[in-house]
């Protein structure tokens, strides 16, 4: 197997490969260069797709099949003109069975049947409290989206600072799905936005169950968001970005910061955070990772695992650097570079 | 009808591989008009939902910034050209 790494940067994205035992790695890049690469997927056909955002030249969605060639997707997603609502960032691309979707900042959600030509899911981008949606920190972002792959038509989104939002019918309706999480802002007209969703992911084998890093904590439903509660124990902070889960293993790692108010490593120990019971209890892993002078950050998407049957994971700083492991955290090297601030980390295998 | 000449930044590389090109038209108005409706992939990158330039993308034509004309119902001349660029604004 070959493992392909891709590490998308603030002025752009740096190609990792490495064999199985993935103890060496060779860098390719920055592809996009000068273009921060926000989001990455990779299609069921293996075509890649890549988000870039600029401060000056916005945003648009690529595609490659080998990620060499690559052109630029001719109708991405894309508010109308005279609209109030700005196209700023593409934050996740998901490619499903039953299509693509993307999620965008300001916060919407897009659709595609082929991953060429894209339109807005009205159902949620005129959701009846839209007007009514506050960006967070990162901005109104529509970050993070979750299928049902035994039921495409249940489909669940993040947005930062509103909350999340079930569709049981294709996306046609929406309904809030925040219950037992406390809100951050409650809204004058809307109680049932103001919550602040970081980052989910589900169990690999049962979409009712979904693990959410929120802003107000670490938290799990058993009931595909009807209610949720608090698993944080071992974990020095409820605050953190990213959250990833070991297909095969189950293992959930986060990277906690501190608080809101500093949003770093707490006393400069980068330290992620394992779970191999179901969010029950966390346990920490440092080893190989600065345990001092190390005031960095993770970003949402700047986490992934390969699902190889030896665990790897790997993560980016928003000081460039990449650490990965490839026995399931229990060890980190750094990867030899110093990137842009890391925004996301795709891991792909292939046959060798 | 004039021929313009049409430049745009390096970093539009990854745009296109025309990073200059010819368009022809008889205004600056119907040039920038021509580049929405037959260059889509680089205009999506100079304007914004407003209908205008994006805040940080400057044009040139002929070395004058285009926001500093009253209107864009301009005639071309011959060998007129339309530079873009970002601007030297933040950070």
């Amino acid at each position: 197997m070959k493992v392909t790494l891709i590490v998308g940067t603030a002025k752009g994205a740096f190609i990792f490969r490495s064999d199985e035992s993935r103890k060496s790695w060779k860098m390719d890049g920055p592809l996009f260069r000068g273009w921060g690469v926000t989001a990455v997927a990779r299609d069921a056909g293996g075509t890649f797709l890549f988000a870039t955002a600029s401060d000056v030249y916005g945003v648009a969605m690529h595609k490659s099949d080998d990620l060499k060639e690559w052109r630029q997707v001719p109708e991405g997603p894309a508010y109308a003109e005279g609209g109030d609502r700005k196209l700023k960032q593409i934050w996740r691309i998901v490619a499903d069975k039953s299509g693509y979707y993307a999620g965008v900042a300001e916060a919407g959600l897009f659709r595609s049947g082929d991953g060429e030509k894209w339109t807005p899911v009205r159902g949620l981008n005129e959701h009846r409290t839209s007007k009514s949606w506050m960006p967070g920190a990162g901005g109104l972002c529509a970050h993070t989206i979750l299928i049902d792959p035994k039921n495409t038509q249940r489909i669940w989104i993040g947005i930062s600072a509103v909350g999340v939002f079930r569709s049981d019918d294709g996306g046609e309706t929406w309904q809030d799905k925040n219950q037992g999480v406390p809100v951050i802002l409650e809204d004058k007209d809307h109680c049932e936005i103001g919550y602040c969703v970081h980052a989910m992911v589900p169990d690999p084998d049962n979409a009712d169950i979904i693990y959410r890093q929120d802003h107000r904590g670490m938290f799990k439903t058993t009931d595909g968001g009807e209610s949720y509660t608090r698993i944080e124990t071992g974990l020095p902070s409820g605050f953190g970005f990213p959250l990833v889960i070991d297909r095969n293993t189950k293992a959930l790692y986060a990277v906690p910061l501190e608080s809101d108010e500093y949003r770093f490593a707490k006393d400069g120990c980068l330290c992620v955070y394992r779970s191999t019971d179901g969010g029950d209890s966390w346990s920490p892993l440092a080893d190989g990772l600065p345990q001092g002078n190390a005031y960095v950050g993770v970003l949402r998407s700047a986490m992934a695992v390969d699902n190889l049957e030896s665990g790897g994971v790997y993560f980016g700083t928003t000081s460039g650097d990449v650490y990965a492991s490839s026995d399931g955290g229990d060890y980190w090297t750094a990867l030899p570079c110093r990137l842009p601030r890391v925004q996301c980390v795709a891991a792909f295998i292939e046959a060798a | 009808m004039a021929t313009m000449t049409v430049e745009l930044p390096s970093v539009m590389s990854w745009v296109t591989r025309d990073l200059n090109f010819s368009l022809e038209a008889e205004t600056l108005r119907e040039a920038l008009d021509r580049i929405r409706a037959h260059h889509a992939d680089v205009a999506i990158h100079l304007f914004d939902e407003t209908g205008g330039f994006r805040p940080h993308v400057l044009c040139f034509w002929n070395g004058t910034n285009t926001r500093w004309l009253d209107d864009f119902d301009v005639p071309l001349g011959k060998r007129d050209t339309l530079m873009f660029m970002q601007a030297v604004s933040g950070g």
